[in-house]
């Protein structure tokens, strides 16, 4: 596979259970070396276009491919280094964290043995490795069902709400782990999360499904900053700064606060829009006491765009 | 994969460790119980091993051997689906067909090796402990004895397992093939009363010749039979397995 290729190609991909449409004409592609975050409300399809990836389940139409090869015909080749959480990790809770893995690698075979005690390093769970699953938490058989998915070396490591069940620390530490897959091993990783401010900081491009279809595909940048934004301006004399800026055209709406605080909408306030209204501004002699630019977040762009309602509230402060 | 899916197996402590002690303790208490009869009456008893102990292992073997198989069987057949793990064993990359193959051996394996202490431990007390030399043991007698306990129980312990395939639950796999193999399979026999070809090579009959009987089908075509019965449910286990979304 040349590196250009996308690693997973998903082409008019549709899935039926009985009457129920749960996936609907899905298209998209992953490149390699990215970490895409899958995201959508519950029951939107997100895991049922998973299970079908990994050749879990079968597709009613439409094609996939992971690493060049079709699924589910040549879904042996696929799976050779692809690396899954599947809903929740799920093991035999009367073995140890080791012996499940030392099952696992048995099916995986190849050298897979070999990599059990370097995936329990990296997921830091060596010192609990001896204890029976039973006694983990939800946080450590998270962490385990990554170490199994490293076994076979992977390129790409699907993940389905892996962040379940940790605890802030936790998060951050994961959020860590994915971004080193990424940037040092050069691993692909597709995640699906609800939390979406982690995958906000965790994802290079989101896909966005909602009722079984693709609504957007795209970098996290250009989402967030196709989103409204807006500022927040403290002022000396708020009268003359409404006139100013409207007369600039630049902004759709401004509200007057107390204080003298104003607030500015548009649709993309860049730092070139932004110097320009800061300038203007001053030259007709408006005192700017505070500035701060916002933009709406990962999670409210996606309740903007899977409840088809604009959300009110404070958007994250990029500057 | 085959050690592997055994490990799963045995690593289960309620239905294999449970299962295999319990199957040693109603030997052990077969063999205790021949030794105080023979020491409280040794007029009426004068054997104290010998074929009267090696019968009463036999038959403990026969009953508790075959309802622990079916419990290992049923379990092995529906653990994975129930408990989750199968669709990681499947995103592993290995073949749904040799996962399924995996499992039949490391069945065939758990179940040889629930019954290998207490079919040694029978079959050398059995042989050691005094005995009339009317009661004294051949060596096709303990052939016998071995053959019946191992094949009842291997032979119920796979049904179970395709049994158990089909189900999604472990308590349904449990007791549907409980009630298959200790309810419907007597049941079959019924079929003698419609017509006698049809009664022989019913399951208990065809075992039954396999394992020593002297009536019904030829013996090569009774173990054909046998194999024919444990590969349909096998088969539609292996249907499911291979069909399923997981």
């Amino acid at each position: 596979m040349a590196v250009a290729d996308p690693i997973i190609t998903l082409e008019g991909v549709s899935k039926s259970f009985g009457a129920t449409q749960a996936v609907s004409n899905v298209s998209f592609q992953v490149m390699p070396g990215r970490c895409v975050g899958w995201l959508g409300p519950n029951g939107s399809g997100k895991t049922t276009l998973i299970r079908c990836m990994l050749g879990l389940a079968r597709t009613t139409t439409g094609m996939i491919t992971v690493r060049g090869h079709a699924i589910p015909g040549d879904v042996r080749q696929a799976l050779t280094r692809v690396g899954a959480i599947v809903e929740e990790p799920r093991f035999y809770p009367y073995l140890s964290g080791k012996a499940n893995l030392e099952v696992a690698a048995k099916f995986v075979g190849g050298d897979a043995a070999t990599r059990i005690d370097w995936a329990l390093e990296r997921v830091d769970l060596v010192d609990r490795s001896g204890s029976k699953v039973k006694e983990y938490s939800l946080g450590m058989r998270q962490r385990l069902g990554v170490a199994r998915s490293l076994l076979n070396d992977p390129e790409l490591l699907i993940l389905d709400e892996p962040s379940n069940g940790l605890d802030p620390a936790g998060i951050v530490e994961f959020r860590r782990m994915i971004r080193s897959f990424v940037e040092d091993d050069g691993r692909t990783v597709f995640i699906s999360s609800h939390l979406l401010d982690e995958v906000q900081k965790m994802a290079d491009d989101i896909a966005i499904v909602q009722s079984g279809k693709l609504v957007l595909h795209g970098s996290v940048d250009q989402l967030v900053a196709e989103g409204r934004q807006s500022m927040r301006l403290r002022v000396d004399d708020p009268v003359r700064a409404e006139e100013t800026l409207y007369r600039l055209g630049l902004v759709t709406g401004i509200e007057q606060g107390e204080h003298g605080n104003l607030e500015l909408t548009g649709e993309r306030i860049d730092d070139a829009k932004a110097i320009l209204i800061t300038r203007s501004l001053v030259e007709a002699g408006v005192g700017v006491i505070e500035i701060a630019r916002e933009s709406e977040s990962l999670e409210q762009r996606f309740l903007e765009i899977t409840s088809g309602l604009p959300l009110e509230g404070e958007g994250e402060r990029s500057s | 994969m085959i050690s592997a899916t055994l490990r799963t197996i045995t690593g289960r402590k309620g239905s294999f460790l449970g299962g295999t002690t319990f199957v040693l303790v109603t030997v052990v208490i077969v063999i205790a119980a021949n030794i105080v009869l023979h020491e409280l009456r040794p007029g009426r008893n004068p054997s104290m091993g010998g074929q009267g102990m090696l019968d009463g292992v036999g038959g403990a073997l026969f009953i508790f051997g075959v309802v622990v198989a079916i419990l290992i069987g049923s379990l092995a057949g529906s653990y994975d689906v129930a408990q989750g793990t199968m669709r990681y064993l499947v995103i592993t990359g290995a073949r749904r067909g040799q996962i399924y193959a995996a499992r039949i051996v490391a069945v065939v394996l758990a179940v040889l090796l629930m019954l290998v202490v207490p079919v040694a431990l029978g079959a050398i007390l059995a042989s050691a402990l005094p005995h009339t030399a009317a009661d004294s043991i051949t060596s096709g007698e303990l052939v016998d004895y071995v053959w019946t306990a191992v094949l009842f129980a291997v032979v119920f312990g796979l049904i179970s397992m395709g049994i158990g395939s089909l189900l999604r639950s472990n308590g349904p796999a449990i007791a549907i093939s409980l009630v298959f193999s200790i309810g419907f399979t007597p049941l079959l026999l019924l079929l003698y009363s419609l017509s006698e070809t049809l009664g022989d090579a019913t399951l208990a009959s065809s075992l039954d010749r396999i394992s020593g009987g002297d009536d019904g089908l030829p013996i090569a075509v009774a173990g054909v039979s046998v194999v024919m019965w444990v590969a349909v449910f096998l088969g539609f286990g292996a249907v499911r397995v291979h069909r399923d979304e997981y």
